[in-house]
């Protein structure tokens, strides 16, 4: 047979090397080929994650045993010798910048399992890669700037599971570096400055949304083969909104990462909620960057925390089994309380009399208060009952004005009662303990402490003068918690006291708990979950939206806005995507079948979601560790996975 | 040992103070036949005429000892284990299996175990628990008291300040008296604390009435003067939401079935797939109805339906009936302002479920002028009376309403709805087996049976020998009749009893339940005022009536009277001897707030004695040996109810044996038969030889 020059770019020796030549012959099998290219450039070097890229056909030639001829490869061929993994800038759903080590040769969904399982991310079906927005030329330069954590220094592990070290995967703990980088991955990030979302790209109508999805990289190929290059940027996000089987324990970064993305999703009103959501969302928020903040080294060191924690339980059993005095009981028994001049205004009397002062008493859960401090051994001039009451702040810092207006429930209906405190210290604390009293908690909960500081800190918000902050932590510009929309409605000192009235709900969760709860009231908007694409049904002549959730489709009505039909996968007998004319069609129990071309994404990105969401449901609790990949792309694949 | 000593003489000391101001918080109640805690109860027995009365009150008193006695097993299974109580316990487990047809009480035990206070003290210093533990207590202290002292080692005196501790702790436990309207109309009374939930109260009365335990059973309360009703969640605290209303509240509680308590996990398509056509909602297949659970209700979040649609609203204030385009959210209710768009950013709350609940209004077309009866309403659960904070809604049609109720249940209880449901099915399923279980030995004991509904066995059984009466169902049937004249029926039902004493006094509770068709709640401490005041009325009955005042002088005089007394308990309350006091059961709270002069009082109340001697001593008194005896006899229920019971009966010494009574009563009715009332009476013989 015979042989013919062929000539290979070694990405390694630089743009500008003149490619390698090696005499070949048809024949000869790709390792063959390798083998020769590596002995001729006199490199010593580890070349194992080397691979022959084709530039024209955009094609790996990864089946070593292959020959030339079976490839297709003549002397023509444009071949470079590349590794298979090179460096990435991955957009986390966090906002933040990491650079690593992806597999540029595999399929997509392979990349997104090695990344997830380098950040320690469980389920990394659940997401996938896609290309970033356009951001304009401005900002461009700025990102130059922007801090860029860097992994691609972390050996590649082979390790199926990472072992803990410190509280995190062993490969994080290597250096300060990297530690940094795992705290980024498993802590909430500090509310953004409102001017930087403001700045940040919103889609305005449900088509923008839909084009979002345009972008989904086909889990089916390989980087390179769909145009990625080495240091590209690409976003990592979660695609399928069904999050299985999720740990706490076990999923710092999968949690803190969802919790992100859903931040952004409410804070750029990618999905939309109302008033009274965006409020409380942004309590939530808060709280989880007051306690990211405070107590950074929860979500890392759990396993000594649970044993701290059965300690100091242990300890408790014990100091009560010790209390063994009747006398000691007793006391115990009674709580503490507040005393102090308040000032007390109820409208319902129809009194032009105003606020008028009196010497109240807080014990258990209701307010007695009595002419003077004099006679306050005597019998009250009324006594309230706080359980079940609804405690707001009525306050203005800049006018010294420190209210509390109680909505206290009687068989007759709701009493409006006032309570007029003299400064912040005084509201503080009885403000405090009506919300705890609200609930049923007398002020020996050992939560008051803290709920007299949460006040304090948000009373601390709402001073107009900057100087007297003390604590810089706390003081947090409430329109960073709220979406655009919000801040242009409300001046923060309207927005702080509904924020706080509705963080009174969540004040004493938990950091877990609180970043559960908020993807839990982000589950439950009725838009939630659903991926929108612009499609054209057969047979109608106008753009539609499909949307596409984790157990349904729907149409929706592009003029009105309104979903039309539903259909559910449950339903759902076959779907086909005819690769020719790029229409998906889909038959539903009944005889239902519906058919419709893709007009903002691919049709292939459709067909993904569809199988995605049918692979998701079938994992079950049992087999919940092992991945059946070869199921996903049967699912997913399409023409390319037969 | 000395620091110990010292301690437990202070511990008397408290126990003292708390004794004597029970004494006296329970004996005013009783001699003003009306106190405002009272007021509940004679409410509920308002249609009644006195006989009758008598006769509730001494029924619904024997519910409640029997629940007390539930509480105290515990703390006697602990302290009696020396004594023998064991042995008591034991026996009556056998009873229990009769026991269950009327009524069962033990399992009640587990619910109430926290014990009420009062049982601390009275362990700790016998004599002074009269007050206290009604029945229960007496028996406890005396023997436990004692061996304490004198015999046992300085290790024991620890354990019992310990205990006494807890009991101090458990003291300060709310216990309300609630009377509970059966769906036939009658009622029972039990005792609840304020850390049972709805769920507990519930496997409660199951064992009390025998019904079939299905998931559909509830507990829901009315309120009339609203029109309101609204089943309770079986996962909230009884006592939170009773506790809301007002002394001369009408309100009632009731248990019946609700289909629409747990429809939406047996049809979840009508509630998430509502905007389908009827017949996909039809033929919806089993298997999808699963899958559609699973995704609402299985996921890290809970799907609330999306509703939408126009409802009319009433305005505050006014009488008219504005029609709004309302959404459901999990949010909350949301309405679409004039002109806007339904967009999320458009609407406007109009309620957050955090402080309120649902309710259905019955009848307000009339009421309120609504366009149509299908009306709910949203309002804080503190609120009793009309007001403007009260929400209320009127939908077209029943179907629509049912689904925003259901909506806003699962907006509002979110997980804990699904998770009451699975609770629902295991027991339900459990019971099943359970019934059929005991069936089966019934039937083999020779009992009439039929094999699934136990109550229906026992129902039959009662049919026959009246003596049934404890089980609610089953009572309810032969109280029917009865219930108009109350004082009749006991007189009937005695010939038969006669022979054995044991079966007469549950009649007569039965018939009482079932004429007092309101349920009333007492307040916590009102607990114990209740009891008195529906004294009161018993004594002047029982003079009247012969069969109603048990027999406390019986207990007094003689062993036997341990039987009798769990019927006479409560009348005879604290007033009498220590002893008899028990009655008290409702105690719960009474150890600290009030001290009245009632003491003298108590004794006096102690109708025991006067109806004792005269009618009781035939029916009431045998009922309660019978019951122990057939609790020997029937093996099935291995609860530990009798102890406490045996603790009651014996005020003042240990006749443990005998205080079960009611319990066993009711078994024995059951077995009414006939071969199986001479076995009991022998058996009731043989203990009291025993004791």
């Amino acid at each position: 047979m015979a042989a013919w020059d062929l000539s290979v770019a070694v990405e390694d020796l630089g743009a500008d090397a003149p490619p390698i030549t090696v005499s070949v012959t048809s024949d000869l099998h790709i390792g063959g080929v390798i083998l020769k290219l590596v002995e001729k450039s006199q490199v010593k070097r580890d070349w194992s994650d080397h691979a022959l890229w084709w530039e024209q056909k955009q094609q790996w030639l990864l089946r070593t045993a292959w020959t030339l001829e079976k490839c297709g490869i003549q002397a023509d061929a444009g071949l470079i010798f590349m590794p298979q993994h090179k460096p990435l800038r991955l957009g986390l759903p966090n906002g933040l910048n990491l650079r690593l080590r992806v597999c540029f040769s595999g399929p997509v969904f392979r990349t997104v399992l090695g990344i997830c399982k380098m950040l320690n991310i469980r389920r990394p079906e659940e997401l996938s890669l896609l290309r970033p927005v356009e951001e304009k030329k401005r900002k461009k330069d700025r990102d130059l700037s922007e801090e860029l954590y860097d992994l691609t220094e972390v050996p590649l592990t082979s390790v199926s599971r990472p072992c803990l070290y410190n509280g995190m995967p062993a490969h994080f703990a290597d250096s300060p570096k990297t530690e940094k980088v795992y705290k980024m991955l498993s802590v909430a990030q500090p509310a953004p400055p409102p001017e930087a979302i403001a700045k940040l790209y919103r889609p305005a109508s449900v088509v923008d949304k839909a084009h979002i999805h345009s972008r989904w990289l086909d889990s089916s190929r390989s980087l390179m083969e769909q145009g990625v290059q080495e240091n590209d940027r690409l976003w990592l996000r979660f695609k399928y909104y069904c999050f299985h089987d999720l740990e706490p324990k076990y999923d710092a970064v999968r949690l803190t990462q969802m919790y992100e993305q859903a931040r952004w999703a409410i804070l750029l009103e990618d999905i939309e909620c109302t008033e009274e959501e965006m409020l409380l969302f942004g309590a939530i928020q808060y709280h989880i960057n007051k306690l990211s903040l405070s107590e950074p080294q929860t979500m890392t060191s759990s396993p000594a925390m649970d044993d701290l924690d059965s300690a100091l339980q242990c300890l408790e059993v014990k100091l009560v089994g010790a209390d063994s005095s009747p006398q000691d009981m007793l006391e115990n028994l009674t709580a503490p309380e507040l005393n102090d001049y308040l000032k007390i205004f109820r409208p319902k009397r129809l009194t032009l009399k105003g606020y008028k002062q009196y010497w109240f008493k807080f014990k258990d859960a209701s307010i007695s208060y009595y002419k003077s401090k004099e006679e306050s051994l005597g019998e009250p001039i009324q006594q309230i009952n706080l359980k079940g009451c609804e405690a707001a702040p009525d306050v203005n810092v800049a006018g010294q004005k420190f209210c509390i207006k109680l909505l206290i429930p009687a068989p007759e209906g709701m009493n409006e009662v006032y309570l007029r405190c003299e400064n912040e210290e005084q509201y503080s604390s009885w403000m405090a303990a009506c919300r705890l009293a609200s609930k049923g908690k007398s002020l020996a909960d050992s939560s008051f402490q803290s709920e007299v500081q949460s006040i304090r800190s948000f009373l601390a918000m709402q001073q107009t003068n900057p100087n007297t902050h003390t604590d810089d932590s706390m003081s947090i510009n409430t329109h960073s918690l709220v979406s655009p929309r919000y801040s242009k409605k409300y001046k923060a000192k309207q927005l702080t006291p509904r924020i706080l009235e509705a963080y009174q709900n969540v004040a004493q969760l938990s950091l877990t708990d609180a970043l559960l709860r908020f993807l839990q009231i982000w589950q439950a908007l009725p838009d939630f979950g659903i991926s929108l694409v612009v499609v054209r049904f057969k047979g109608s002549r106008k753009d539609e939206v499909l949307g596409i959730a984790p157990n349904r489709l729907i149409r929706i009505d592009l003029g009105v806005g309104e979903v039309v039909k539903t259909w559910r996968y449950n339903n759902m007998r076959q779907w086909n995507v005819n690769w020719d004319i790029r229409q998906v069609a889909i038959e539903f129990d009944g005889n239902v079948n519906i058919a419709f071309s893709c007009v903002t994404a691919d049709c292939k990105i459709v067909h993904e979601f569809i199988g995605g969401y049918i692979f998701m449901s079938t994992r079950s609790r049992e087999q919940s560790d092992t991945l059946n990949e070869e199921l996903f792309h049967k699912l997913t694949g399409g023409h390319e996975a037969l | 040992m000395d620091d110990i000593d010292a301690m437990f003489s202070d511990l008397l000391g408290e126990m003292d103070l708390l004794t004597q101001s029970l004494g006296v918080e329970t004996l005013p109640p009783e001699p003003p036949s009306s106190s405002s805690r009272e007021m509940n109860f004679s409410m509920g027995f308002a249609d009644m005429n006195v006989e009758s009365l008598n006769e509730l009150e001494e029924n619904d008193l024997d519910a409640l000892m029997a629940d007390l006695m539930a509480d105290l097993n515990d703390t006697e299974e602990k302290l009696a284990a020396e004594l023998g109580g064991k042995k008591e316990a034991e026996a009556p487990h056998p009873d229990l299996p009769p026991a269950s047809h009327g009524l069962s009480f033990y399992p009640v035990p587990s619910l109430s175990t926290p014990t009420s206070p009062e049982r601390g003290p009275n362990t700790f210093s016998a004599p002074l628990a009269d007050s206290p533990a009604p029945i229960h207590s007496p028996p406890t202290l005396p023997q436990h008291a004692k061996p304490s002292k004198e015999e046992i080692e300085a290790q024991m005196k620890a354990d019992k300040i310990k205990l006494a501790l807890e009991k101090l702790k458990e003291a300060k436990v709310k216990k309300l008296v609630v009377k509970v309207v059966m769906h036939d109309g009658s009622s029972k009374t039990l005792m609840v604390d304020e850390r049972q939930t709805v769920r507990d109260v519930l496997d409660n009365l199951f064992e009390k009435t025998h019904c079939d335990c299905n998931v559909d059973w509830s507990l829901s309360e009315t309120n009339p003067e609203l029109q309101l009703e609204r089943g309770f969640e079986d996962h909230e605290n009884l006592v939170d939401p009773l506790s809301a209303w007002t002394r001369d509240s009408e309100n009632k509680v009731i248990f019946q079935e609700r289909p629409d308590k747990y429809e939406v996990f047996k049809n979840p398509q009508n509630f998430y797939l509502w905007k389908k056509d009827k017949k996909t909602i039809k033929d919806m297949k089993d298997r999808d109805k699963e899958l559609l659970v699973e995704e609402n209700f299985c996921g890290t979040s809970i799907i609330v339906p999306d509703l939408e649609g126009v409802l009319y609203l009433r305005e505050d204030g006014k009488k008219s009936w504005k029609q709004r385009l309302f959404l459901l959210r999990a949010s909350g209710i949301y309405y679409v302002p004039k002109g806007k768009s339904k967009t999320s950013r458009d609407l406007v709350c109009f309620v957050q479920f955090d402080n309120v609940n649902v309710y259905y209004g019955k009848e307000f077309k009339n009421k309120y002028k609504a366009p149509t009866d299908f009306c709910f309403v949203l309002k804080h659960p503190q609120i009793q009376k009309e007001s403007q904070y009260i929400k209320y809604l009127c939908c077209d049609d029943a179907w629509t309403m049912n689904l925003w109720v259901t909506g806003i249940r699962i907006a509002k209880y979110g997980k804990s709805l699904y998770e009451n449901y699975k609770t629902s099915m295991k027991k339900a399923a459990v019971t099943t087996a359970w019934t059929n279980r005991t069936a089966a030995t019934a039937a083999t004991t020779s009992i009439p049976s039929t094999p699934s509904p136990t109550t229906k066995a026992k129902a039959s059984g009662q049919a026959n020998g009246h003596a049934p009466q404890p089980p609610a169902e089953p009572v309810a049937k032969v109280g029917n009749a009865p219930p108009p004249p109350p004082p009749l029926l006991p007189t009937q039902i005695l010939p038969p009893p006669p022979p054995d004493p044991v079966l007469p006094p549950p009649p007569p509770p039965l018939a009482t339940k079932r004429s007092p068709p309101a349920t009333s709640v007492s307040r916590q401490l009102p607990s114990l005022p209740t009891l008195p005041t529906s004294f009161p009325p018993s004594p002047t009955s029982m003079a009247n009536l012969p069969p109603p005042p048990p027999s406390l002088s019986q207990d007094d005089s003689s062993e036997s009277p341990p039987d009798f007394l769990p019927p006479p308990p409560p009348t005879l309350g604290f007033g009498p001897g220590a002893g008899s006091l028990p009655p008290p059961p409702p105690v719960s709270l009474p150890p600290p707030p009030p001290p009245d002069p009632g003491f003298p009082l108590p004794p006096p109340p102690p109708d025991p004695a006067f109806c004792p001697v005269t009618n009781r001593g035939s029916l009431p008194a045998p009922p309660p040996r019978q019951s122990y005896i057939g609790a020997g006899a029937p093996p099935p229920p291995p609860p530990p109810p009798p102890a406490s019971a045996g603790l009651q009966s014996t005020p003042s010494v240990r006749r443990t044996g005998p205080p079960p009574p009611k319990r066993t009563t009711p078994p024995l009715a059951a077995p009414g038969g006939g071969d199986f009332m001479s076995e009991l009476a022998k058996a009731m013989a043989k203990k009291r030889g025993n004791q």
